[in-house]
């Protein structure tokens, strides 16, 4: 206990740099997984603007993806990362792995939460002389709204999970914060803090998911 | 078309006509078919629509009558092109809507309004938001939608449920949104693709009555989808018959209900008219009443009605009335009554010779 009194400031710069983790790959990976699944939706047979050859290929690009486990993938795109930002190392250059990989789950979740949207509404749309991308903008999408919080809520988590391994990159956070002061000096109480706020976290980032959805559905 | 249209066709857009300056058709289908591509390879493909040649006139509330799987929905769907017909010719208003690129269908769409059976609201949108929606696709103002809105609230009995969500809505209100949603750019054409199928019989008939009175008061002409014969008996004044992806049977509302030409439409039409007995119902008859069985068919006749009554009356016979019924049809009666006749069988022929001359007699057992 005394050891995490002693740690207090190291422990607070972890848990901002958690934070910043999450926050900017949500903003990224949210809006081209957005786009992405946006994408899929939009082309996929039958639907507002059906193309088989854009579909195939996004759909191809997401499936290649996102089975590599993340730990094998941030050493995979770090040339990538050094050209993209000059770095490969640090914060910034898991962000960057962290925005690719959670862009292809986010696309996959958004084009399921797109798809639960019912064809009869769209049709109702399309009897009214709606185009396409307004069918889209003013119709998909805000129905598809309440769902698709729950989906952010739920990769938001899996996000939070994967800032954890930003050590093994030079990067910091909570994870990196239990591994190096709680795991490696045998310190439990260390580790064990750093899961509580992270537990602290995620239920608030839950709860706040759960209220929003329902304030949006109405229910 | 006495009664001048209460609401007010506010914009650019809008082409409201009356009835009577236009003998032509508003829609003309001209030999369309649809196929669909077989579901599985090497499967042969669906004919969904077989060769239907149809004609709307302005004014009607046009119904088509079919079991699932006819292809009415089908055909509906070509009448706004939200499907492409394979091939033949269909005109919207003297326009031919075929060869139309996607981009014009969309202004074409505009002008005809669309209810579904299940209403297919925007849940995510307020009342106001759905009925305004179709109006800013086209592009009014915002003090144009306003207008519009309130009046359509108005007109639909649900200026109080404005800012309510769809799902705070009983099955009929929604459906009246619907309605107010599909009336709001004004258009000429409503079609309504089994709109009363998912509701109880008394909330069909204020929705019926609602339709009857866009019909009446804007001279909205109505193409009603059903697989229930009384919604075609409450407010269509055409009928045709839809079974395998044809047009088996079409005609004025009356004579289709009082001699269907086909088993199909017989079939339709004996489940709101009772006709002659069947074999089964003929046996139950048989058993319980004495003396000589005869289905009289009446023709749009109350004044042949009573001559056959006294004719029976004055013949020495006694008889009974044992099964059947009249109906009204768009102020027209007609029916089929069944009586049970007993006396001497030479009595019994003279009356019935002498009443076959005025209306159709059958001697069913």
């Amino acid at each position: 206990m005394d050891r995490l009194f002693e740690l207090q400031g190291e422990f607070w710069v972890a848990a901002v740099e958690t934070l910043y983790m999450v926050a900017l790959t949500l903003l990224i990976g949210g809006l081209v997984g957005l786009a992405l699944g946006t994408v899929l939706y939009t082309t996929r047979p039958g639907s507002l603007l059906s193309n088989r050859v854009v579909y195939n290929i996004v759909n191809v690009i997401i499936n290649f993806f996102r089975p590599i486990p993340f730990i094998i993938f941030i050493a995979a795109v770090q040339p990538l990362s050094r050209l993209v930002i000059g770095t490969g190392i640090g914060n910034d250059a898991l962000v960057f792995a962290l925005s690719i990989a959670a862009s292809f789950a986010i696309a996959r979740i958004v084009e399921q939460n797109l798809l639960t949207v019912s064809p009869g509404v769209i049709e109702a749309a399309r009897s009214m002389g709606a185009g396409p991308l307004r069918i889209l903008r003013t119709v998909v999408l805000p129905e598809a709204l309440g769902p698709l919080i729950l989906g952010y809520t739920f990769v938001l988590v899996a996000i939070v999970d994967m800032t954890a391994v930003a050590g093994l990159i030079g990067g910091g956070g909570l994870g990196n914060f239990a591994q190096v002061y709680g795991y490696r000096q045998f310190e439990p109480v260390i580790t064990w803090a750093a899961v509580l706020l992270i537990v602290i976290f995620v239920q608030g980032v839950q709860f706040l998911g759960n209220w929003l959805a329902r304030k949006v559905l109405r229910r | 078309m006495g009664t001048a249209p209460v609401l007010t066709a506010p914009f650019a857009f809008t082409t409201f006509h009356v009835a009577e300056e236009n003998t032509m058709a508003l829609v003309a289908l001209r030999n369309v078919t649809k196929t669909y591509p077989a579901s599985e390879r090497g499967g042969s493909p669906v004919v969904a629509i077989d060769d239907v040649s149809l004609e709307v006139e302005a004014g009607d509330v046009f119904g088509i009558i079919g079991y699932s799987g006819a292809g009415k929905s089908t055909l509906v769907r070509l009448v706004n092109a939200l499907e492409p017909a394979t091939s033949g010719s269909i005109e919207v208003d003297g326009r031919e809507i075929t060869t139309m690129p996607e981009r014009e269908l969309r202004g074409i769409r505009l002008g005809i309004g669309m209810i579904f059976q299940q209403f297919n609201l925007f849940n995510s949108k307020t009342v106001w938001a759905n009925i305004a929606y179709p109006l800013t696709v086209a592009g009014a103002s915002k003090a144009e939608i306003a207008a519009r809105v309130a009046e359509l609230l108005e007109f639909v009995g649900l200026a109080d449920k404005a800012k309510n969500y769809p799902d705070q809505l009983s099955g009929g209100q929604k459906q009246r949104v619907g309605i107010a949603r599909a009336l709001a750019t004004s258009p000429r054409l409503l079609l309504a693709d089994e709109a009363t199928s998912a509701l109880d019989p008394e909330t069909t008939q204020e929705v019926l009555e609602l339709l009857k009175r866009v019909n009446r008061e804007f001279g909205v002409t109505i193409i009603v989808i059903t697989h229930e014969m009384d919604v075609i008996q409450s407010i269509a004044t055409k009928v045709a018959v839809m079974d395998g992806g044809r047009v088996i049977e079409h005609g004025a509302v009356f004579d289709v209900f009082s001699n269907p030409q086909n088993p199909s439409s017989r079939r339709f039409v004996s489940t709101v008219v009772k006709g002659i007995p069947s074999p089964a119902e003929l046996a139950v008859l048989r058993e319980r009443h004495e003396g000589r069985i005869v289905t009289i068919s009446f023709r749009d006749g109350d004044a042949s009605q009573a001559a056959v009554f006294v004719a029976l009356a004055t013949a020495g016979v006694e008889f009974e009335l044992v099964y059947g019924g009249i109906n009204d049809i768009q102020g027209r009666a007609f029916g089929h009554l069944t009586l049970a006749i007993r006396g001497t069988d030479a009595a019994i022929d003279t009356v019935l010779a002498e009443i076959s001359s005025r209306v159709d007699v059958t001697e069913v057992a």
